[in-house]
């Protein structure tokens, strides 16, 4: 994408006032973004993303620049403009770049940009069919088509050189049923590391008519009770509770700096001996899976509570400087625009015993939460809260009546302690995380799991 | 390169290329930031990008294509990204590239003093701020965010139809937040400042803020969870206003996705509520002379007493529903395609200062801080039950600080029960802004 001769001037050049390591991000990224509404496609963008992030490190100072001028002269001056950041006077070291060939674990079949507009848009048209189909109440439904293909080059005074390729493919379906005054909405959007392959093989029906049963089911919903109760949490997407609750709590950003509850627990009981939690950027072809990280380190699988013990946490370089530690694998931007820092990748609790029915059937009084929404949480004091998008009232060992406007909040550390079944059905859902580095893919999972008491907030009161 | 012969080239190359009219956005923003962390420079961030969009009509189509690598290869992308995704749309563009209005406000939302100040001022200043609230109290145990940002962005709107618009501004913004601590309780407080003027920055007075509102949440206590009468501090208030924003966009209710369809003219509001666009606030960071169309932005009240005057338009909505745009097409960014959002957004300020309106509930919740706004809230039913932070209020005074909570209830039900308004007007970085509301009452479960 750039010249290697000019690489390794930039990496020098930032440098020149006394920082020990320096790295260049560059990224060329294309995009293609449907969106249909009303039954019509009216929304159809393509872009280029293109520019350079240029990091410097100075023991425990990590400087940042970024720019989308990549001739060498605008180059240079980017990295001038950051070296001055730095007091030092002796020069920082440069190893020559040595070409690292990676082999993609995640394989791209139909790379989007080969794709026909036409047969992306049919998707669409179809995925809009079977929502607007599955009930006369459904009054709107919009639906949008996403790929990405995000080309990168990473080096680094330290000798690393290497490139890769990414592509994201995602089709996100949202169903809003209204009838009188009534007016609800229900959503599922499956994505993937992956090309066009992923969206071919969709199953439309279910995603689609998923998105519009939640939103005509919840026409009828009663107000959630409020209170403290035993709450079920379904599987697949369900696990964002986890990934807000504790992910973000293991994140070196976090650790790093002692603002979290986990931080200096490695080795300690966290969670019940049922609780194991695993982040891997491995997984073939997830939608938050990675051949390396945005440092070039390979992803791994990451094992971060493992029977109730605390056995690791999600390291960039840099924290791992200030916690003497390794890096993961787990260093992440959204673009070059972003300082990288820890995040998670494939974020999940790894399957239990108990079968779903089980644990419904052993619930006397509690809230199932079949699809979750968004969430939160303040990494120093673990405080969380989120959305629960379908909820159910389980009574006497069944599922009865659904309720609507559940939050959930607590405290990640507390919850953990108190999950006291973990069930078979693991499985996994796309979702967007935000944080410092920026709006990454996330994939969160989970089984089917019971929390023995969260507070529930609800409109209907006690 | 030049970038105004760079527009000028793609313009001219676009019309050869078939598209009948055309459009170029361009943007351009340098940035700084800094993090300080126990009294060093944890990070520093400089950055000069941008990139520019080409939209135009093909076939009777609006296309639209961006990119950030401005080169002469680009304008061929640009162009056949166009056509390519004009061919896609279902619809037939019935508008067309704006001409211009006849006349633009001349508000000015750049400061020059404020380009002048160096970094090494901006890093004094915030660690000048840092080592004051680490100095204030000694339940005090560290600042989770301590960040300085500054930038200076440049737009450029030109079309095929000779309309030339620019706009400049810049800004800056504190994020602070720090976390305290006493025995085994552990809770954080944050504050925002933005401002244009950098030498009006009052160090004592910023330090003092962070540091009392994370105080004030130590010695949690747990109330009853019921249905409380509330205030909504001025940035819980502005927060909530600005997650329901949508239900004003005039698209959003031709498409059926916000209750405010077809009610101009209505009473959707307490009396006592005025809620007011204006191109530009003195104590607000955004706005512009002109939307992203090019049309003229203008003063105009969108809620008065109580009374739904207009939705908010761009040209496309504006002639389905057969009136004037009201100077609302937003253009996020070079990015995206057009859509709707006001420029400063805000209720108009009561009379009561907020200890009046404290002092004035015998019983009920002041909530200064709102989370999981994106999650927990539905801006089609209106419907919101959102975590919180605050205070009970009893005989008219602050008693304690509440366990976290959940508020739920109903915007639409919010803005009529309304009672009572401050006069201590907050705006977001974003431009939308409020004063302290009172509102008749709130379900509230407490953890």
């Amino acid at each position: 994408m750039i010249k290697q001769s000019i690489i390794e001037n930039v990496l020098e050049a930032a440098l020149a006032t006394g920082g020990d390591f320096s790295e260049i991000f560059i990224e060329d990224k294309y995009v293609n973004e449907y969106f249909l509404q009303d039954g019509k496609i009216e929304r159809s963008i393509a872009g280029r993303d293109f520019g350079i992030g240029i990091r410097i490190f100075s023991g425990l100072q990590s400087i940042y620049t970024y720019t989308n001028d990549f001739s060498e002269e605008g180059l240079l001056a980017a990295a001038k403009r950051a070296a001055l950041a730095i007091k030092g006077d002796e020069s920082g070291i440069i190893h020559p770049l040595r070409k690292e060939i990676i082999t993609p674990i995640h394989q791209i079949l139909r790379m989007p940009n080969t794709v026909e507009h036409t047969s992306k848009t049919a998707i669409m048209r179809q995925a809009d069919a079977i929502a607007r189909n599955y009930d006369p109440r459904i009054s709107q439904v919009g639906i949008r088509y996403l790929d990405e293909q995000q080309n990168v080059l990473i080096a680094n005074s330290e000798g690393k050189f290497v490139e890769d390729t990414r592509v994201y493919s995602r089709l996100s379906m949202q169903a809003t049923a209204t009838e009188g005054t009534e007016v609800q909405t229900g959503f599922y959007g499956p994505g993937a590391h992956a090309g066009f392959e992923f969206i071919e093989q969709l199953d439309l029906n279910h995603y689609a008519g998923e998105a519009a049963r939640i939103a005509v089911t919840m026409l009828h919903a009663d107000e959630c009770p409020s209170g403290k109760f035993p709450v079920i949490i379904d599987n697949e997407f369900g696990g964002v509770i986890f990934h807000e609750a504790c992910g973000h709590g293991l994140e070196a950003t976090a650790v790093a700096k002692n603002n979290s509850v986990f931080a200096n627990r490695i080795g300690e009981r966290v969670a019940p001996e049922i609780v194991t939690y695993i982040d891997d950027g491995t997984l073939q072809n997830e939608w938050g899976s990675l051949n390396i990280d945005d440092e070039g380190e390979k992803t791994r699988k990451n094992v971060l509570i493992e029977n109730g013990i605390l056995k690791g946490y999600l390291i960039d370089k840099f924290n791992a400087r200030r916690m003497n530690a390794q890096p993961t694998g787990s260093s992440r931007r959204q673009s070059y625009r972003f300082n990288p820092t820890s995040r998670m990748t494939n974020t999940y609790i790894a399957p239990g015993t108990s079968t779903p029915a089980d644990i419904i059937a052993s619930t006397e009084y509690g809230i199932y939460a079949k699809y979750m929404g968004g969430g939160q949480v303040s990494p120093s004091t673990g405080d969380y809260n989120f959305a629960v998008m379908e909820a159910y009232i389980v009574k006497d060992g069944k599922i009865e009546q659904p309720v609507r406007g559940a939050t959930l909040i607590g405290n990640g550390a507390k919850t953990l302690q108190l999950v006291d079944r973990v069930g078979n059905n693991l499985a996994h859902g796309a979702g967007m995380c935000g944080s410092l580095s920026g709006s990454l893919p996330v994939n969160v999972g989970q089984p089917m799991i019971r929390v023995s008491e969260i507070t529930v907030g609800g409109t209907k009161g006690e | 390169m030049n970038i105004a012969q760079y527009q000028d080239k793609l313009l001219q190359q676009a019309t050869q290329a078939g598209l009948t009219e055309a459009e170029v956005y361009y943007e351009h923003k340098t940035s700084f930031q800094c993090t300080l962390y126990e009294g060093e420079l944890d990070s520093y961030e400089t950055s000069k990008d941008g990139g520019l969009s080409l939209r135009g009509v093909y076939n009777g189509k609006m296309g639209y294509a961006y990119t950030e690598k401005v080169d002469d290869d680009s304008i061929s992308f640009l162009i056949d990204y166009v056509k390519a995704n004009a061919e896609i749309l279902d619809e037939h563009e019935d508008i067309s590239i704006f001409e211009g209005s006849q006349e633009y406000a001349q508000h000015s939302f750049y400061n020059e003093e404020l380009e002048a100040v160096s970094i090494p001022e901006k890093i004094e200043l915030l660690r000048a701020i840092e080592e004051k609230i680490r100095a204030y109290d000694p339940r005090i145990v560290t600042l989770d965010y301590c960040i300085l940002q500054s930038y200076s962005t440049e737009r450029t709107l030109a079309n095929s139809k000779n309309l030339a618009l620019s706009h400049k501004e810049n800004g800056l913004v504190l994020y602070l937040s720090t976390v305290v601590k006493e025995g085994d309780e552990l809770k954080s407080g944050s504050y925002i400042k933005t401002t244009r003027d950098f030498h009006a920055l009052d160090v004592d007075a910023i330090a003092k803020n962070v540091a009392e509102e994370a105080l004030a949440n130590l010695g949690e206590q747990s109330i009853p969870s019921s249905k409380y009468p509330i205030i909504l501090r001025q940035d819980a208030a502005a927060s909530l206003l600005s997650t329901f924003m949508t239900i004003f966009s005039a698209d959003k209710a031709q498409k059926n996705q916000s209750l405010l369809k077809g009610k101009v003219g209505q009473q959707v509001a307490a009396e006592t509520l005025t809620l007011l666009n204006v191109p530009y606030h003195p104590e607000a960071l955004s706005g512009s002379n002109f939307d992203g169309e090019g049309v003229a932005t203008k003063q105009q009240a969108i809620i008065a007493n109580g009374t739904l005057q207009t939705l908010l338009h761009n040209r496309k909505t504006a002639k389905k529903d057969d009136c004037e745009t009201t100077g609302h097409a937003q253009r996020e960014s070079y990015k995206d395609s057009l859509s709707i959002a006001p420029q400063n957004f805000y209720i108009a300020p009561g009379q009561n200062t907020q200890d009046t309106l404290i002092a004035s509930l015998s019983e009920g919740v002041l909530i200064t801080h709102l989370s999981g706004l994106h999650s927990g809230t539905n801006s089609i039913s209106g419907d919101f039950s959102v975590a919180a932070r605050g205070f009970h209020i009893q005989d008219g005074k602050i008693a304690s600080p509440v366990k976290q909570m959940t508020i739920a209830g109903n915007f639409f039900t919010l803005l009529k029960d309304i009672e009572a308004i401050s006069s201590d007007l907050y705006f977001l970085p974003n431009g939308h802004g409020s004063p302290s509301l009172v509102v008749k009452e709130l379900a509230v479960t407490v953890e």
